[in-house]
């Protein structure tokens, strides 16, 4: 069972109604981190595969961390793997540990040779360990390192090209990201390998204002908002219909709420697999 | 720059130190500063740490109050940072911080409640192991009972509190619904948390039970497990509370080095 078509982000809250309705969507995607201990957490993800393709996306690898300390975490994604077989496996372009402390937050990298040539590393042991291809996604960003001279879709593409990872492209982080920080979030889309984005994030942000500048905030708490399905539709253009997830994390709503989000985004991949059919 | 290493200790110091002297000159200060947009990151950091505490430890919060549980919480993950990426592994050791928290000096019962919740976090999340059946357990066993070692399930939790902590709990827990007051004076309890299924269950256990099942848990050999047991009640019959242990699926095989 490919993931194809839209997924959704299944959060515990919506579990019981989920396993309850199996309603119709494409695919679920579960934090790895929420299911690495034993009862029924897991034992309901195992049921869940039967009748849903199953994305694993990890917040905790802490792919850009120069500590080696993180191999017993990928000790533990790497069992349960094999336990849940996913059809997707995808980590972050970010670090949360430093000295053994754990963040628990995407943390930004400076773009520079020593970064690229850590990750590349990385995701090569990783991708080695799990016998597996990994997705790697962009992060928001908030602030911009002094030395960072490669550009993010850059350093990525790179990433792919090197290690033969997939990238994650998440269109709301670019979109937040550039609002940020600077940048045509239309460039930064336009500068990733087609063939090398394999899945696509959605989710809503907030607008902030901090010191009477305005902040976009990646909470995950609200609709996809306009500009990010324009910028979709962009997306889905240049990279043809990739399997697309919404996910929603604070201010979580009913669950058809989450799936007629999902709705808007399949209308959308159906339109672009129609338009490849004729082209 | 600093090299990269050097850049996330000193960044991940800005977050949690509240030490930013060492890296802002390595951040553009395009408006609103570099100190703002640090905030963004520590903000979240302190925020979902903070949420996934709560989660663990609703009942504290409730009894705290969700300001004072704000502050706790800062304060404890400022002295005790997380070492897992698994949000349900934080909090180990926040029972004992609690203790120890000249604010709190006034809810003696408080560290125990936050014991009974991480216990009750245990039993939900503890690895799934096999329990022994009577027939396995005679294999294991053929030069005599009395030497072997054996373990409790890991999703099983021992407490004994001077205080009555599961009536606190339940009366506060949420949907609790309006019960009389707690009587802090009414005696101590001998608790044990495990999973049974999917759920998380709570009982009183009675002296010897509790007696026979620590010392178990404590990697007793059975014969001297059964001495403690005996010694907190003469009458107690092993036999029917050794075959409740099997029943309950509780008793897992021993770790080798213990056999």
């Amino acid at each position: 069972m490919p993931a194809t078509g839209c997924g959704i982000g299944l959060r515990a809250p919506h579990v019981a109604e989920l396993v309850e309705r199996r309603p119709a969507v494409g695919w679920l995607e579960v934090h790895a981190e929420n299911y690495m201990g034993g009862g029924p957490a897991i034992r309901t993800l195992l049921a869940l595969r039967h009748d849903y393709p199953i994305s694993l996306h990890g917040v905790g690898l802490s792919l850009g961390s120069p500590d080696d300390g993180n191999d017993r975490h990928l000790e533990r994604l790497a069992r349960l793997v094999e336990r849940v077989e996913p059809v997707l496996i995808s980590e972050h372009l970010a670090w949360s540990v430093a000295d053994g402390r754990y963040l628990n937050h995407l943390l930004p990298l400076p773009y520079t040779p020593e970064a690229l040539a850590l990750l590349i590393d990385r995701i090569a042991r990783v991708q080695d360990r799990l016998g597996r291809r990994l997705l790697v996604e962009n992060p928001s960003g908030y602030l911009r390192f002094r030395e960072s001279p490669i550009p993010e879709a850059e350093f990525l593409d790179e990433l792919a090209r090197r290690t033969g990872c997939g990238l994650l492209c998440d269109v709301n982080n670019i979109y937040v990201t550039c609002a940020n920080l600077g940048g045509s979030a239309e460039q930064w889309l336009d500068a990733l390998t087609p063939s090398a984005v394999a899945e696509i994030h959605l989710a809503g942000h907030v607008v902030n204002d901090a010191d009477g500048t305005r902040l976009l905030i990646d909470d995950h708490g609200s609709a996809v908002t306009d500009d990010v399905w324009r910028l979709y539709e962009r997306a889905l253009g240049r990279f043809g219909a990739v399997p697309t997830l919404v996910e929603w994390d604070t201010e979580l709503p009913a669950l058809d709420v989450l799936l007629a989000e999902a709705d808007k985004a399949q209308r959308r991949l159906a339109a672009a697999n129609a338009d490849a059919a004729a082209a | 720059m600093p090299p990269l290493r050097e850049l996330e200790r000193r960044f991940a110091a800005a977050l949690l130190d509240g030490d930013e002297r060492a890296v802002v000159c390595d951040i553009e200060p395009d408006a609103p500063g570099a100190s703002a947009r640090l905030a963004v990151y520590r903000h979240h950091v302190l925020a979902s740490l903070t949420a996934a505490l709560a989660s663990t430890f609703p009942v504290v919060r409730r009894l705290v109050d969700p300001r004072f549980f704000g502050w706790l919480a800062d304060r404890y993950l400022h002295a005790h940072p997380p070492t897992s990426p698994c949000l349900f592994e934080l909090g180990h050791d926040f029972a004992d911080f609690v203790a120890a928290f000249p604010a709190c000096a006034g809810l003696p019962w408080l560290p125990d409640v936050a014991r009974l919740e991480w216990a009750m976090n245990q039993a939900l999340h503890a690895d799934d192991i096999d329990a022994l059946d009577a027939a396995s357990l005679a294999a294991l066993t053929p030069s005599g009972i009395g030497a072997l070692v054996v373990r409790l399930h890991p999703s099983v939790t021992l407490l004994a509190s001077r205080w009555p902590v599961d009536a606190i709990w339940r009366a506060n827990r949420d949907g609790a619904v309006e019960a009389g007051a707690v009587g802090l004076d009414s005696g101590g309890v001998r608790l044990e948390i495990r999973r049974s299924g999917d759920d998380v269950v709570l009982r009183a256990l009675p002296h010897g039970t509790f007696a026979l099942r620590v010392a178990l848990a404590g990697h007793s050999p059975l014969e001297a497990a059964f001495e403690a047991a005996l010694a907190a009640d003469p009458l107690l019959d092993v036999t029917a509370e050794m075959r409740a242990l099997l029943d309950e699926r509780l008793l897992v095989r021993p770790l080798a080095s213990s056999c």
